[in-house]
């Protein structure tokens, strides 16, 4: 385990948010044809970030470099290194075969592996945006667009949990009776139901541009999927602290999550009202545009800690499965 | 060499390349299909040297909405070019309204015969021209008959895209920098009113009114407006302007006589206009099984 690795994973895991920030304000902008060239713009890839595609190539510069710094990640943990010599003759005195010991930079393959698919998914999600771009923004597929995003983000942020030192070296397991709810449920549940949403979320956000209304069908149903996110997330909270307050480890990223729960409930109130009111506009207003944007902003991050909590239930939570026998009368 | 799961996602990625390339080889430039005005299959109106005039005027009634001034920062070639330029929406001077949409939605000829059962008529126009000029559109609202060539023009010292985004006929988004040749495109079906804009100046916004026969017209500043060559009958004129997501439609019945001139004015007003920055509340929804017990 490298520090320097956990540091990469972070900056990836943060860069990957400041890209959904990035890709947010193309939809809010409704600057996704701002061309319709891809992948370079207007026929070049530098063209005069003027009006909105300062916001569409913005995103793709923004996209590229995280599509190299995800190169550069995998490339980083792969990489073989050899035990400094100076270190080895200090230590041992350089005996021929610890010379000759090296190792990977992150020793655990599976970890390595996940850094691998991280990177497929950035491909396939720089494709799926040529390919929004190229068929003039059909749902589905920009929908799976956005989608993918939040699945790349789920990596990138499970990366950082996995190369931690707390992951690696657990300061201490939390004991759970097996009685009542399991919470490793309750997380994995809280995590589809928020994966979910973002999805409804993603789906309705581009099912119509800013000057149209929104389709009703979808909007009642991202509002359904708010109420079973609050519920359920909200159970989870609840559940981590009321069993688990003293352990810092998970009560930590429950707060934060409660927290931003609470943001995001508001945020999507404020954007239902600014985006209801945008058809009549002469065209997308700042408030609108800046709430609806922090709105995805917050939402990810919900999904953040979220993934957070989970990961570091199934860490740390042993559970403990006794059985107990009636003694006979 | 790899596993099967890594296989899985490199013909994933494989095919939503091939499908990327395949659709940026396909499409584009200038939409030059066959078809002549009006060219929809069927029938050809001969003139009778009976056909009548509909004239009217489009008023605004009530306090007109102020024009709303456009943010054009994000372009310093649009805000030196046009630096005051407003929203034209609802574009009122002494309580006339320009840029409504007037045409013949359907109607009956005195013969019996259906307007739509004709698709060509004497006098179907040529061409039209879509300029983008000072970063808005001139004109602002359009009539075009199908598969009627309109020119598309770019006056301004920036680059622009023209999306026209219908219901009925295609998506078409082609973008056009400063100096560049003039594009064309036609639209083959009939579809009340095609929205056109700029998604890289996002205020910019045009209408087109697309119908199989010359019969429409559009509101000048003064609100007049003038449908000549209509054969005598009975129609249905509608009025159309923008406002919200989709319009407001104003429908009035007339009776065309032979070698006559009939009036139909319209008028919008607070009731049909949109709501600026308010709160819209979502659409009632229907509930089908209630209330049928």
């Amino acid at each position: 385990m490298s520090k320097s690795v956990h540091r990469f994973a972070l900056l990836l895991a943060g860069a990957t948010f400041f890209l959904i920030i990035a890709g947010a304000n193309v939809t809010s902008h409704d600057a996704g044809l701002a061309t319709s060239d891809w992948p370079r713009s207007n026929g070049t890839f530098f063209p005069r970030m003027v009006g909105n595609l300062f916001w569409e190539h913005g995103h793709r510069m923004v996209a590229t470099a995280i599509g190299l710094m995800t190169i550069a990640f995998n490339f980083y943990v792969w990489e073989v290194e050899k035990w400094p010599a100076r270190f080895l003759k200090r230590i041992a005195g350089t005996p021929g075969s610890l010379a000759a010991r090296s190792y990977r930079r992150e020793p655990r393959l599976w970890v390595r592996r996940l850094g691998l698919i991280a990177l497929l998914a950035v491909i396939a999600q720089g494709l799926l945006g040529g390919l929004t771009v190229k068929l003039n923004l059909p749902l589905a597929v920009s929908a799976a667009h956005a989608t993918l995003a939040q699945l790349f983000f789920l990596i990138t942020v499970s990366l950082a949990v996995f190369t931690s030192r707390h992951w690696v070296t657990p300061d201490s397991t939390v004991n759970e009776s097996g009685a009542g709810v399991s919470l490793r449920t309750l997380c994995v549940v809280a995590l589809i139901v928020i994966l979910t949403q973002l999805v409804l979320g993603a789906t309705l956000r581009h099912s119509a541009t800013w000057d149209q209304d929104l389709p009703t069908g979808l909007l009642l149903a991202h509002l359904g999927g708010a109420i079973v996110v609050t519920l359920v997330l909200g159970s989870t909270i609840a559940t981590v602290l009321l069993r688990h307050r003293a352990e810092k480890y998970l009560a930590r990223p429950a707060l934060a999550a409660a927290m931003l729960l609470l943001v995001q409930l508001v945020l999507g109130l404020a954007a239902y009202v600014t985006r209801a009111a945008s058809p009549y506009d002469p065209q997308p207003l700042t408030p609108m545009v800046a709430v609806t944007v922090a709105h995805v902003a917050c939402g990810a991050l919900v999904f953040a800690t979220t993934i957070v909590l989970t990961l570091r239930v199934f860490r740390v939570l042993r559970v403990d499965r006794r059985e107990y026998v009636l003694a006979p009368a | 060499m790899f596993s099967k799961s890594a296989r899985i996602w490199l013909g994933l990625i494989a095919m939503l390349s091939l499908l990327s390339l395949a659709s940026s080889c396909g499409g584009g430039g200038n939409n030059n299909e066959p078809g002549t005005p009006g060219d929809a299959g069927g029938k050809a109106y001969a003139a009778k040297g009976d056909e009548g005039t509909i004239t009217g005027n489009v008023s605004y009634v009530g306090t007109a909405p102020a024009p709303v001034k456009i943010d054009t920062s994000a372009d310093a070639a649009c805000t030196s070019a046009n630096p005051n330029l407003t929203s034209e929406d609802w574009v009122v001077k002494d309580g006339k309204l320009a840029n409504t949409y007037v045409y013949l939605k359907e109607g009956t000829l005195a013969d019996g015969s259906k307007v739509g059962d004709y698709s060509t008529w004497p006098n179907m126009p040529a061409s039209a021209t879509l300029d983008q000029n000072g970063c808005h559109y001139k004109p602002h609202v359009l009539g075009v008959v199908v598969n009627e060539p309109i020119t598309i023009t770019n006056s301004d010292k920036t680059t622009h895209n023209i999306h026209f985004t219908p219901k009925n006929n295609p998506d078409w988004n082609q973008q056009q920098s400063n100096g560049a040749a003039a594009m064309t495109h036609k639209l083959a079906r009939a579809e009340v009113l095609v929205p056109v804009k700029c998604n890289q100046h996002p205020w910019m916004k045009a209408y087109v009114g697309v119908t199989k026969h010359p019969f429409f017209a559009v509101s000048a500043e003064d609100g007049s407006f003038t449908i000549k060559g209509v054969p005598p009958g009975k129609y249905t004129v509608v009025a159309w302007h923008e406002g919200g997501a989709n319009g407001t439609e104003k429908p009035m019945e007339v009776t065309v006589p032979a070698r006559g001139s009939v009036t139909a004015d319209f008028s919008f007003g607070a009731s049909a206009m949109g709501q600026p920055s308010s709160l819209q509340m979502m659409p009632a929804i229907e509930f089908p099984m209630l209330g049928k017990h």
